[in-house]
């Protein structure tokens, strides 16, 4: 395999080689410190435009399947890894992992002390800039810092267009932000005829279909560029139909009901965090990837309620508006990948549908 | 022949549920008081509390009703009616928001004798009725705000509750007669 580099705007370059795409591509480069689910990490449309480092030494081992994507075209700009394997004996595995990464035009580099980079990037205070790249010179540099990432990640990686996603159960509009197959596989599992909005759509727009439930996907960048338009379309729904949000949804449903955001010094991508679950005082687990996260002090208690902490960061992992059945996550609750201890919110939001028609 | 319709899990949820409902409904937890029908609605009294407890750091008063038994297997004679036979609180119920918590509701009769054991108790501000499970076949104008889940059933079928407090799981089972 051939030589290539892996270089940081702070001008460090790691030497390592490649596979999958020969591309030469730039992105914010993160770590990822889940053990598992890489397909579902890099098709994850939170990941658009990032470099992801695995801290999981072992990455490609299972191939690639048809149960595991998270979207269907991958938008990560690149994967850094310990040692990539392309012996899969998974009996789903149709593609090897350089395979589908070469199909989709995403570079890869193997052979990265990747944990060593993952420590170096938590002590930093900010984003940083990354490009894989052929040869590490002054030019490859220059390259990098001239490079300006988008803040509209959101635009490039939802839907522009509603398509439906029907069956037989309650009717249930999830308002894309770039969101994961996962959740449209929990719904479809409780069988929910799902209409998907592109995220711009209005308050009327929702109501209109005369959903059962509103979703706020998960998605990528930040919550704070996508303008007031769609929070004044939270508070709308939220007063008139149950609403469960998840990840950067969660994020603007606390944005829409007066909390303040704060940005990550360092994105946090794993699941090996406790979260407390405050209503019963147990803990779950749950994959979580949070570039944002929710100022505790700035909920407006007569608002909101707290109801998930992340016990090893202290961040807020979940609300519930106390006026209305409207509830959101931090964390996937949809388990790709990732521990499933999380999914029966899913439930939560049909028992709140069911009692909304029915009370 | 026993069907689970509600396992552990789903009962955790659903008095999560109803817990959060008694907020977004009450504007919070000033001013309420729980009470639970013996013997299982006791325990989800309890449970409901414990939430509030976590959720606003309040320690909201709960107390007991013991109704004369009266259960939906054995069938009942239209004279005898359910009475309160003894209560169980140490605070006044006088100005107070009521939540009357029971695992089943079903002819009505048992939460008509459970209001007017409270309201010999003093004035109430309100009374509110959370149930495990509306089961139906009701015999006076009573509902409950506040549902678990609703199950219709025959009156031939008996709904069995299961708490872990004093039974071995917690489940709600059909039975048919």
């Amino acid at each position: 395999m051939a030589k290539r580099y892996l270089i940081l705007e702070d001008g460090s370059a790691y030497a390592g080689e490649g596979f999958g795409a020969g591309a030469t591509t730039s992105g914010e480069v993160i770590s990822n410190l889940n053990l598992l689910g890489y397909q579902e990490t890099i098709t994850d449309q939170i990941y658009h435009n990032q470099i992801i480092i695995f801290a999981q030494p072992a990455i490609g081992n299972v191939g690639i399947n048809h149960d595991s994507y998270e979207s269907i075209l991958p938008t990560a700009k690149g994967m850094v890894v310990r040692d990539v394997t392309n012996i899969s004996t998974n009996r789903l595995s149709r593609l090897s992992l350089d395979e589908f990464l070469q199909q989709h035009n995403i570079p890869g580099i193997s052979g990265i002390d990747t944990r060593h980079l993952i420590r170096k990037l938590r002590q930093e205070d900010g984003p940083m800039k990354g490009s894989i790249v052929d040869v590490a010179d002054a030019h490859a540099f220059d390259q990098l810092n001239a490079t300006v990432l988008t803040n509209r990640q959101v635009d490039q990686v939802a839907t522009p267009k509603p398509y439906p996603n029907p069956d037989t159960g309650k009717n249930v509009v999830v308002i894309d932000f770039g969101l994961k197959h996962g959740i449209l596989r929990q719904l479809s599992e409780r069988r929910c005829n799902v209409t998907v909005l592109p995220w711009t759509a209005s308050a009327q727009d929702v109501l209109n279909l005369d959903p059962d439930g509103v979703l706020l996907s998960t998605g990528p960048g930040s919550p704070l560029d996508l303008g007031e338009g769609v929070l004044d379309m939270i508070r709308e729904v939220q007063a008139e139909i149950p609403l469960f949000a998840i990840g950067l949804g969660h994020e603007l449903f606390a944005l829409a009901n007066g909390a303040e955001l704060t940005m990550l010094p360092v994105e946090y991508h794993g699941s090996s965090h406790p979260i407390r679950r405050i209503i019963t005082n147990d803990i779950i687990y749950a994959t979580q990837g949070q570039g944002y996260a929710v100022v505790a002090k700035s909920i407006d208690r007569d608002r909101l309620i707290t109801t998930y902490v992340d016990l090893i960061n202290g961040t807020v992992q979940g609300l519930r508006h106390r006026d209305f059945p409207a509830f959101s996550v931090q964390f996937f609750a949809d388990g790709a990948p990732g521990p499933h201890e999380s999914r029966d919110l899913f439930d939560e939001f049909m028992e709140a549908m069911t009692a909304r028609r029915e009370g | 022949m026993a069907k689970v319709v509600v396992d552990a899990m789903a009962m955790q949820r659903a008095l999560t549920r109803i817990t959060y409902e008694i907020i977004e409904r009450n504007k919070g937890v000033d001013d309420l008081v729980i009470l639970g029908i013996k013997t299982r609605g006791v325990y989800l009294a309890r449970r409901i509390a414990s939430r509030l407890q976590q959720l606003e750091n309040v320690t909201v008063p709960v107390g007991d009703l013991d109704v004369t038994p009266y259960r939906d297997d054995i069938e009942h004679d239209a004279q005898g009616e359910p009475e309160v036979t003894a209560t169980n609180m140490d605070f006044s119920v006088a100005g107070k928001k009521v939540i009357l918590v029971d695992d089943v509701l079903y002819t009505g009769r048992t939460i008509r004798a459970a209001m007017s054991a409270v309201m010999d108790l003093g004035r109430p501000k309100s009374i509110n009725l959370a149930v495990l499970v509306d089961r139906g076949h009701r015999e006076l104008p009573i509902r409950a705000d506040f549902v678990g889940k609703n199950i219709p059933s025959s009156q031939r079928e008996r709904i069995k509750v299961s708490v872990s407090e004093i039974d071995d799981r917690d489940a709600v089972e059909i039975q048919q007669a």
